[in-house]
């Protein structure tokens, strides 16, 4: 591959990033403009954004890679990844968005009355929200590797002080605008590619038979149900608690506009999948021999140059590098501005100079757990991060936003359960990979059980500490669920 | 009676200003009939209490609302995927190359999304409504 291409299309993205960025920071003056935009984002750009910051490495690289690695049973990823935002919309957005807190901690705190809960929660939410970026930096690291010869640590490291830099310099107000024109970079970089490639492969010969590059052993009608309803658990309701998105919603006028946003994110979502999975059939056909070299997630990479030899494929080649770029960028920097936010406001006095050194510290953690680990494939690792959010952060919004019964007590108590449970089976699964092969399976997608156990955990514990109810749960549910309209009328 | 009075002599005096369009939406019939006169009854009882009322039902009609859209997808979607699992000659009529099952299970599930999502959006905007238009009355 030619170096230069990669060179330019990842500063090319980098320096459109920041001048968006900073052109952002001269309408971002105040400490509520840093956290959410003083909340006057409109839908249409509020929808673009937040697909710009969910659509990550796990989507970009990842599902194409992995269709590529294990067939079907990949799809299942990008109709969990959208169906999130289904069940987000079902059950939280409106009221998430009514609730006026800035962060989940802060939710916790006003909905629970409770110190300890909130550090528990904020806890959570850096924890997951380190996870999260580790994949981001290595997926930096292998488009670094393949596309300019550079050593993988080169990739992290670059994404990591871009994202430093525009978070610390910008606050979300700019990040709102970086993120919605990365959404349309992204969709772009997928999808000229595949109607250029799709038109084009017509003349050439596939590598495999279509028998032989989708068979039947690998497709839809070979399920395997406990892995796949437990990986839908992980993403439908892994998605409700993932802190970057969470924080998105404040940034809507009202509910309502909460949910027209949430209705125009599935539609974006719904018409961008259409593409890394096109990329992956591609791949099956005309790329299979990247399966067996370990490269499957530079499949998108890779592809547009092997099929369109020339100064076209040159081209198509440079938009997926840039696309890939702004999905590391994006994501990385969403969740950076969500971890600061919670850094800040619950160790630094929420100053926007606490928010700036809170930044910094959540890109440079992330990076040091990426350059000390190996990728063990993106969408997988991504996976992961969603059932453990599932298991911790989702019950306990949940039953907060619906249930006047939750208990602090109750809440801690669910949240610590699914944090053991399924940090265990992660840790454990990916140490026992050969030693126990019956439960592997439990240990490797272990949200259809740990989701259930952190429930019960929550709701008996609430339910043994009745007198623990806090005073102010039924005012605070009638302020999540009444319509801003018809506020007036409750003085 | 009384309710009638109460509702004509009111009516000339709000004439002049925009509110009166929002006092002749639909649900007015039935609510005006059930709860006005717990409202004048009870006239030491706090408003909040009925309010409070009307605050639980909203809650939960729009619980239940959001659970039976999820299930309803959920149920949707493993019936769709269990049809193409039983359907072999899916597996053997190829589209461009592709597979009719692997297509169908790349692309189907996401016009469901949408359309559940289209209709949960306009659902909860009415249960909103019905809120709003009996706190109004009041």
């Amino acid at each position: 591959m030619n170096a230069a291409i990669g060179y330019a299309a990842i500063v090319a993205v980098a320096v459109a990033s920041a001048l968006i960025g900073f052109y952002g920071l001269r309408v971002s003056r105040t400490t509520s403009d840093f956290y959410v935009a003083s909340r006057t984002v409109r839908p249409w750009w509020n929808a673009s954004a937040i697909g710009g910051e969910y659509l990550s490495a796990a989507s970009f690289l990842g599902i194409a890679g992995l269709i590529l690695l294990t067939g079907s049973a990949a799809l299942w990823f990008p109709i969990g990844y959208t169906a999130g935002y289904l069940m987000l919309l079902l059950f939280v957005a409106a009221p998430l968005r009514r609730s006026g807190a800035y962060t989940i901690p802060d939710f916790t705190e006003a909905r629970l009355e409770s110190v300890w809960a909130r550090r528990v929660t904020s806890t959570l939410v850096i924890v997951i929200g380190w996870f999260y970026i580790v994949p981001q930096l290595q997926g930096a690291a292998l488009t670094v590797r393949i596309t300019t010869g550079l050593p993988s640590w080169a990739g992290s490291l670059a994404v990591a002080v871009i994202v430093a830099v525009l978070v610390a310099a910008g606050g979300m107000r700019s990040i709102t605008f970086v993120q919605a024109f990365q959404f349309w970079l992204k969709l772009t970089a997928l999808a000229v590619p595949v109607v250029v490639l799709l038109i084009m492969v017509g003349g050439i010969e596939p590598a495999l038979p279509p028998g032989e590059a989708f068979p039947i052993a690998a497709g839809p009608s070979d399920l395997d149900v406990y892995r796949t309803v437990s990986l839908m658990v992980a993403l439908l309701l892994g998605t409700l608690g993932l802190p970057h998105v969470l924080v998105r919603f404040y940034t809507n006028p009202d509910g309502t506009a909460a949910r027209r946003t949430t209705v125009i994110v599935l539609v974006l979502l719904s018409v961008f999948y259409l593409f890394p999975t096109a990329f992956g059939f591609l791949g099956r056909a005309f790329a299979p021999d990247l399966a067996a070299s370990g490269d499957a997630d530079a499949l998108v990479l890779l592809l547009p140059g092997r099929l369109i030899p020339g100064p076209i494929g040159d081209l198509l080649t440079a938009l997926v590098i840039a696309g890939a770029f702004a999905a590391f960028l994006s994501t990385s920097s969403g969740l950076v501005v969500s971890l600061a936010g919670v850094i800040s406001q619950d160790l630094l006095g929420g100053s926007v100079r606490g928010f700036r050194i809170a930044a910094i510290a959540s890109s440079f953690v992330p990076l040091v757990v990426a350059l000390a680990t190996e990728s063990a494939g993106l969408a997988g690792s991504v996976g992961l991060v969603f059932a453990f959010t599932a298991s911790t952060l989702c019950p306990m919004l949940l039953l907060g936003i619906w249930w006047r019964g939750l208990t602090s007590r109750g809440a801690i108590a669910g949240m610590l359960t699914g944090a053991v449970l399924s940090g265990a089976a992660i840790f454990g699964g990916s140490l026992l990979s050969t030693a126990a092969p019956g439960i592997r399976p439990f240990l490797e997608q272990p949200a259809a059980w740990t989701v259930p156990l952190a429930v019960l955990i929550t709701v008996l514990a609430s339910r043994a500490d009745r007198r623990g109810v806090p005073r102010g749960a039924d005012a605070f549910l009638t302020r999540l669920h009444v319509p801003e309209a018809a506020r007036r009328h409750l003085g | 009676m009384s309710d009638g009075a109460e509702t004509a002599g009111s009516r000339p005096a709000d004439a002049p200003p925009p509110r009166p369009r929002v006092r002749v939406t639909a649900p007015r019939a039935g609510a005006a009939a059930s709860t006005r006169p717990i409202g004048l009854v009870g006239t030491e009882a706090p408003t909040s209490d009925i309010r409070g009322v009307y605050v639980r039902s909203l809650i939960r009609s729009q619980l239940r609302l959001g659970v039976v859209m999820a299930v309803g997808f959920v149920v949707a979607t493993a019936l769709f995927v269990l049809a193409i699992a039983v359907a072999p000659e899916l597996d053997e009529t190829f589209v461009a190359g592709v597979p009719l099952s692997w297509l169908l299970l790349g692309i189907g599930v996401y016009p469901l999304t949408i359309t559940v999502g289209g209709l949960y959006v306009r659902a909860a905007a009415r249960n909103e409504a019905r809120y709003r238009s009996l706190t109004e009355d009041e």
